[in-house]
């Protein structure tokens, strides 16, 4: 690197503020990618967007994970023109849901705990919190609960292949001369 | 590339082993359908006959081996006699439960339960 002059405090944050940007836009690119593609039923999505909160949760914790799923809310519904649309509380709620239990999984399990068993809690966290909401603004509607076990059993599966994912994906970042000495706060 | 099995700890293991007990033990909870309101009754496509499930009564069938009966008493349908060789019909039980079946394929006839509600519908929320 040729900033020597450069303060490694201010260096490192920077790269921070660099790296979650990537992994923000990311995650918006991705949230794109599936809207695209088409869905067997309406909440039946992948979560793929999920991998770079995962990364930016391991590696510079709870609150790089937060500005990663809100940000990837905001700015993929507004690509994708859901902004403000139910779709978008969806999002906003499965988001949300996910990042609590995420964060909440991580500060708790500590070491004890990695990204496959931390993407599953969020993904199931995401479908409770999706669903709730659904429930309570748009379709009251107690036959709404029929859906929950095969929806959960869905995004249990998604979320162990978005864990298997940020796992490795995480193993590709921490061997980059970038993450060296970065770790988790 | 590492195993799959070698990138989880202990406790993501014992996350998801615990995650996949309880939905699975939700299909059983929730997975209750909502009780029926009508019975009815198909033979080759054709709706054959139709009865509210709050009803009770018997009902002789026809079918191409014979007569089917059937009853309907407090909320449940059961084949009671059919002419058909292996009894399978009569061996299905009762049924309550609305999109819930009987069927006896020799004697041709499907006995299903409709519900009230058509189900959430998506409408609003396709995206």
């Amino acid at each position: 690197m040729t900033s020597s002059a450069v303060d490694p405090q201010v260096l490192a944050a920077a790269r921070r503020r660099t790296f979650l940007a990537l992994f923000t836009a990311l995650a918006v690119a991705l949230h794109t990618l599936e809207y695209l593609l088409p869905a067997p039923a309406p909440w039946f999505r992948l979560g793929f967007a999920n991998i770079l909160t995962l990364a930016a949760l391991f590696l510079y914790g709870p609150r790089a994970a937060w500005g990663v799923t809100l940000g990837r809310v905001l700015l993929g519904s507004l690509v994708v023109g859901t902004l403000f649309s139910p779709g978008f509380f969806l999002s906003l709620a499965g988001g949300t849901a996910a990042t609590a239990v995420m964060t909440a999984a991580y500060r708790l399990g500590g070491r004890r705990i990695g990204p496959v068993g931390v993407s599953a809690l969020g993904a199931v966290g995401h479908a409770l919190g999706q669903l709730a909401l659904a429930y309570l603004l748009l379709v009251r509607h107690p036959g709404l609960w029929q859906l929950l076990p095969a929806f959960l059993l869905f995004a249990l599966g998604a979320g162990l292949a978005n864990g298997f994912a940020a796992s490795w994906l995480l193993d590709l970042l921490r061997g980059h001369p970038a993450f060296r000495g970065e770790q988790e706060e | 590339m590492k195993a799959l099995w070698a990138r989880t700890t202990g406790l993501d293991r014992l996350i998801v082993a615990v995650l996949l007990l309880g939905i699975l033990a939700s299909f059983f909870l929730l997975g209750a359908r909502p009780q029926g309101e009508r019975v009815l009754v198909e033979r080759g496509g054709r709706l054959l006959f139709s009865a509210p499930l709050a009803e009770n009564r018997v009902v002789d069938l026809e079918g191409p081996l014979g007569i089917t009966r059937l009853e309907i008493r407090d909320g449940q349908v059961r084949i009671l006699a059919s002419p058909c060789p292996t009894k399978a019909c009569i061996g299905m039980g009762a049924i309550a439960c609305a999109g819930e079946m009987l069927a006896c394929v020799p004697n041709e006839l499907l006995v299903r339960i409709e519900g009230a509600g058509k189900g959430a519908a998506h409408d609003l929320l396709s995206r």
